[in-house]
């Protein structure tokens, strides 16, 4: 039984032959008129793509060569590569690089656990089952500054209840690193769950259900069932799943921005760049550090890919 | 054929879905552009509670149909204002007529030629007349006018008599030093309210500090890149014993490393509350709890003020100075009605009627004398005399810096030590400076 | 099933509670604090519930401009970005689903890259673009990279509901007589018409959500989305903090949220769960 409302996934037909036509005679023909009308009607979504992202990136690499600061313009000069030794050597780049990958994997970790849970009951729930489905949409469609605030004015201690409940008396939450860090993930985890357990939840209505009785006929414990017979079948599901919220995570803003303006090494890389380029309009640097945030990015997509054997057919449509 | 037919229909109408699309939005851009009518000018302005927007149209309608003035608001934090500001300015934006800029910025946008100088020196002497000397130090750049200072603003330190009175400490004496708080809050069990969150408003307190020892935080300031930080002095190291003095004592607030000033009001209005370094505004905040029933009156009649306190019991304390200067954007298309607008917004019965109405404290000395001002604030001599002494923080071109590298060095405040973060902070400032670290 | 059974499905029940509760418990946090009286939610010990419930932090939100712009700002960028990516991706899914061509795997490579790229590595060089074009701090300003960045998602899931339409009844109905354009309209968009609705939605929420872009490439109420105007909320004076309207705010803009939820719970969680992956 498929738990996902949808029709069961079809094999992808080829396009059916025109009618009329001769199958032989004209495949040529046809095989060319159908490359063009591919790549024209793809040609608005290359061009988007390209003039939005390409394009600027281009920009920033050659920002990157120059000193330049948007509010002292006659300062500008060519000074090679020596904004990014600026940046690598920098105590604040490798704190932010540090904080972003202690959310990255606090935040991705925890989501799987708590992703698979809520795909397990969502797949195994009857009664309730639209209702819980519909309340884990809503964190998944709230915008994120929201729950950043929510969270925010919960441990605030002027405003929230967080410290009462737990009988912490006037515990500052945001006023050291650990603390905070805490917070910010704990916002980013309830987020973004929603989304790793949907993700989940399609592959685990993809794991055959005869396996999993036969493993039960076979005396094999639940514990078992779950390793052996569940994980192995959904690996694909659950890696390219990590691979998109591990990236997602890794860009994350709108939380410490939020929550604590960076302050008590709560910066993140993304953090970084913006303040870089848009507070402090520090153009040359500030597209260092993006050109740099870009290559962290590839290099964690490149060990997915080529370490981790993450497979990306679906995704890019080989199939 | 039929299928080739079908096809080259959903490319057509790719197309002209695209392009329908993009006209459309284009022409919402158009909409959402401004209106036709007698010449306008566009003030971006320090969100007060609409003060400015009701000074906008008093000044329109004294104008005679000369222009008419509409008000944009900036963000809440000055960092973000300045954020707003420079990027419209930096695209060149024209619609940027007049703007309320936060006075150390003055220098930063002057020198990237976003502002418009003053020249006639008829206009300049009008401009300058009888304002307070304090924020008169923030009006030039290169000798030449470019913000006329509007309000201006000042710290006061903010007691509770009761406590005070059962210290037998009087607060109000010209010679009571941070020290001397401190003892008394910590003798009382009772708490100092200061503004420790990373942000703008440290660097407030640490420069007022630093200026009250006699220092500076900058030499040379003016130098722009090439100035000399001077935080490790003997003036940066009693600011630093007192900033790490009360973050390390019983009478810090708990939430200190995150407290803005509304942190503070509240807890210097709760139980917990004896002294804060505050601005004016909370008087009125206080008074305004009272009359919508969420504060006892006699809460507000147990406050009382005194100028900012000492750091060295010899020598007057420089009390912190804020406010607003008035400026012209270099890119307006009407600089002439801009001129004759900051006139208007600028005068002195604009300062007071301002300062009653929004809170904020008139730039000009005259209008403390309005007897609504009085009225409104017992406390106005204080006021006036306060920002008339008050230390400027840094004149210099990359005041972002200047400010973000104490500000991260000084934060959070318990790990402050003398000599070590003055030290901290003027090599890392030299190296920002330098292009040599980031921020 | 046996009344084991049964047992077992109340357990589910009871766990389903949990999530329910998971998600919607910060909501009512977020509530609570919309009705405290801005005045006093932050005296003496902050409590969970309001003491006495105010309705004026609606008024203040409603009748400052900030917001009301915001408000305006935001659901015009959203549904043009989103109309305009979902015809781009349309198109663009209409291609890979039906048709052999080269550039069909840079296509998705491409579609993978963008759904991977670090958007705050962009903010610096866009910024400059659009100043030098004049299209800083307008919706065309904000539109062009919404649209850009939503293309994957709406790509896949559509190219993945697109996949599973019987094409050949264009087919059948142009044998029975129809002309092609209406076998098209009568046929094909019934039939594409979920997957085309469900990706907008998809991309809304994106466009309604994003900040980092909103906050560096606006500066005024001309084109501030919601979530920029939340960070830069303002109180009554320069130094309060309006913590109450905030969440006053935020309610607002979490209703449209939930009436899709509510409505297109089915499609939405099809949606997410058939484009990307599928295990």
């Amino acid at each position: 039984m498929t738990t996902i409302e949808k029709p069961p996934p079809a094999a992808v037909s080829p396009p059916p032959p025109p009618r009329g036509e001769p199958p032989k005679a004209h495949a040529s023909d046809r095989l060319r008129h159908e490359r063009r009308l591919g790549l024209r009607l793809s040609a608005p979504a290359f061009i988007v793509m390209i003039l939005v992202t390409a394009y600027p990136l281009g920009y920033a690499l050659v920002l990157s060569l120059f000193k330049y600061r948007l509010t002292d313009p006659s300062g500008r000069e060519f000074v090679g590569l020596a904004n990014y030794a600026t940046v690598l050597t920098d105590p604040i780049w490798w704190s932010a690089v540090v904080t972003t990958a202690i959310i990255t994997v606090a935040s991705v970790a925890i989501e799987l656990v708590l992703g698979f849970c809520f795909a397990w009951v969502m797949y195994r729930i009857v009664r309730g089952r639209s209702l819980v489905r519909t309340a884990i949409l809503v964190p998944y469609g709230i915008i994120t500054v929201v729950s950043a605030f929510v969270w925010r004015y919960a441990f605030q201690l002027d405003s929230g209840f967080v410290n009462q409940w737990l009988g912490l008396g006037t515990f500052n939450w945001f006023g050291d690193r650990w603390s905070s860090l805490f917070v910010i993930t704990l916002s980013e985890i309830w987020k973004t769950t929603p989304f790793i357990s949907l993700l989940l939840l399609a592959g685990l209505v993809q794991v055959p259900g005869e396996l999993l009785e036969a493993a039960k006929v076979d005396g094999a414990t639940a514990w078992q069932r779950l390793w052996k017979v569940v994980v192995p079948n959904m690996k694909a599901a659950i890696m390219v799943a990590v691979l998109f919220r591990t990236l997602d995570a890794w860009r994350i803003f709108d939380n410490p921005f939020i929550m604590t303006a960076g302050a008590n090494d709560t910066e993140t890389l993304s953090f970084l760049a913006y303040r870089q380029n848009v507070t402090l309009v520090n153009l040359g640097a500030g597209s260092a550090v993006s050109v740099l945030l870009f290559l962290t990015v590839v290099v964690i997509a490149f060990i997915f890919i080529k370490v981790f054997k993450t497979d990306l057919s679906q995704v890019r449509g080989d199939r | 054929m039929a299928g080739k037919k079908l096809r080259a229909r959903l490319t057509g109408a790719a197309s002209a879905g695209m392009a329908l699309a993009l006209v459309g939005s284009f022409s919402l851009v158009g909409c959402s552009g401004e209106s036709a009518g007698p010449p306008t000018l566009t003030w971006y302005t320090n969100p007060d509670n609409g003060g400015q927007k009701t000074l906008a149209e008093k000044c329109a309608a004294e104008s005679g149909g000369a222009f008419r003035i509409s008000t944009q608001v900036l963000p809440n934090d000055a960092t973000a204002q300045r954020e707003q500001l420079v990027r419209r300015l930096a695209a060149g934006d024209s619609s940027v007529d007049l703007m309320s800029l936060d006075p150390p910025f003055v220098a930063e946008f002057a020198n990237a030629g976003y502002l418009l100088p003053v020249t006639d020196p008829a206009d300049v002497a009008g401009l300058t007349a009888g304002v307070l000397a304090g924020p008169l130090k923030t009006a030039f750049w290169n000798d030449q006018l470019v913000a006329t200072p509007f309000w201006a603003n000042t710290q006061l330190l903010w007691f509770r008599r009761s406590i005070a009175q059962a210290a037998g400490v009087d607060p109000s004496a010209t010679t009571f030093t941070w020290n001397q708080m401190i003892d008394v809050a910590e003798a009382q069990k009772k708490k100092i309210a200061v503004q420790g969150n990373r942000y703008e408003g440290l660097m407030v307190w640490i420069n007022a500090l630093v200026a009250s020892g006699g220092g500076q935080i900058v030499e040379n300031a003016s130098a722009g890149a090439k100035a000399t930080p001077s935080v490790a002095s003997p003036a940066g190291d009693a600011a630093a014993g007192v900033v790490g003095r009360l973050a390390r004592s019983p009478a810090a607030p708990s939430d200190m490393s995150t407290a803005t000033e509304e942190e503070a009001r509240s807890l210097f209005q709760s139980s917990d509350g004896a002294f804060m370094v505050n601005w004016p505004y909370v008087y009125q905040a206080a008074k305004s709890s009272v009359a919508k029933g969420a504060l006892d009156q006699a809460m507000v009649d147990d406050i009382g003020w005194a100028r900012y306190p000492r750091v060295d019991e010899g020598q007057a304390s420089a009390p912190p100075l804020g406010g607003i200067n008035l400026a012209i954007g270099a890119f307006s298309k009407q600089p002439e009605a801009a001129l004759a607008a900051v006139k208007c917004i600028t005068s002195v019965p604009s300062n007071a009627e301002y300062m009653v109405e929004a809170g904020n404290p008139a730039a000009r000395a005259a209008a403390y004398d309005d007897p609504a001002v009085r009225e409104a604030f017992p406390m106005a001599d204080l006021i006036r005399q306060s920002i008339n002494d008050a230390g400027p923080r840094p004149v210099t071109p990359y005041y972002g810096d200047v400010s973000s590298s104490v500000q991260r060095t000084w934060h959070p405040a318990q790990n402050v030590t003398a000599p070590q973060t003055p030290e901290r902070t003027d090599t890392y400032m030299a190296e920002v400076l330098s292009g040599e670290r980031l921020l | 099933m046996g009344v084991d059974g049964r047992k077992t499905s109340n357990w589910w029940t009871v766990w389903g509670l949990l999530i329910l509760v998971w998600a919607g418990f910060p909501l009512v946090w977020m509530a609570s604090l919309a009705f405290k009286s801005p005045e006093t939610f932050r005296d003496g010990v902050p409590t969970f519930l309001p003491k006495e419930w105010t309705w004026q932090n609606f008024r203040t939100v409603f009748s400052d401009e900030l917001f009301t712009s915001a408000l305006r700002n935001s659901a015009g960028i959203a549904v043009i970005a989103t109309v305009l990516s979902v015809i781009v991706a349309m198109f663009a899914a209409y291609a890979i689903a039906r048709l052999d061509f080269r550039g069909k795997k840079l296509l998705l490579s491409m579609a993978l890259a963008i759904a991977m790229f670090p958007q705050a590595a962009l903010v610096g060089p866009l910024f400059n673009m659009w100043r030098g074009l004049g299209i800083y701090d307008t919706w065309i300003g904000l539109i062009i990279p919404y649209l850009t960045f939503a293309l994957p998602l709406s790509i896949w899931t559509m190219s993945a509901f697109f996949r599973q339409i019987p094409w050949e009844m264009e087919q059948a109905a142009q044998v029975d007589g129809a002309t092609a354009w209406q076998a098209f309209r009568k046929v094909i968009v019934p039939l594409a018409a979920p997957g085309v609705f469900t990706t907008a939605i998809l991309t809304f929420f994106f466009c309604w959500n994003e900040f980092l872009l909103a906050a560096s490439l606006t500066s005024t109420d001309r084109a501030r989305t919601v979530p920029a105007a939340l960070s830069f909320f303002t109180g009554a004076s320069q130094f309060q903090s309006p913590v109450t309207a905030v969440m006053a705010a935020s309610i607002v803009v979490t209703i449209p949220v939930v009436v899709l939820v509510l409505l297109f719970q089915r499609r939405i969680v099809a949606g997410l769960t058939s484009g990307a992956v599928k295990g």
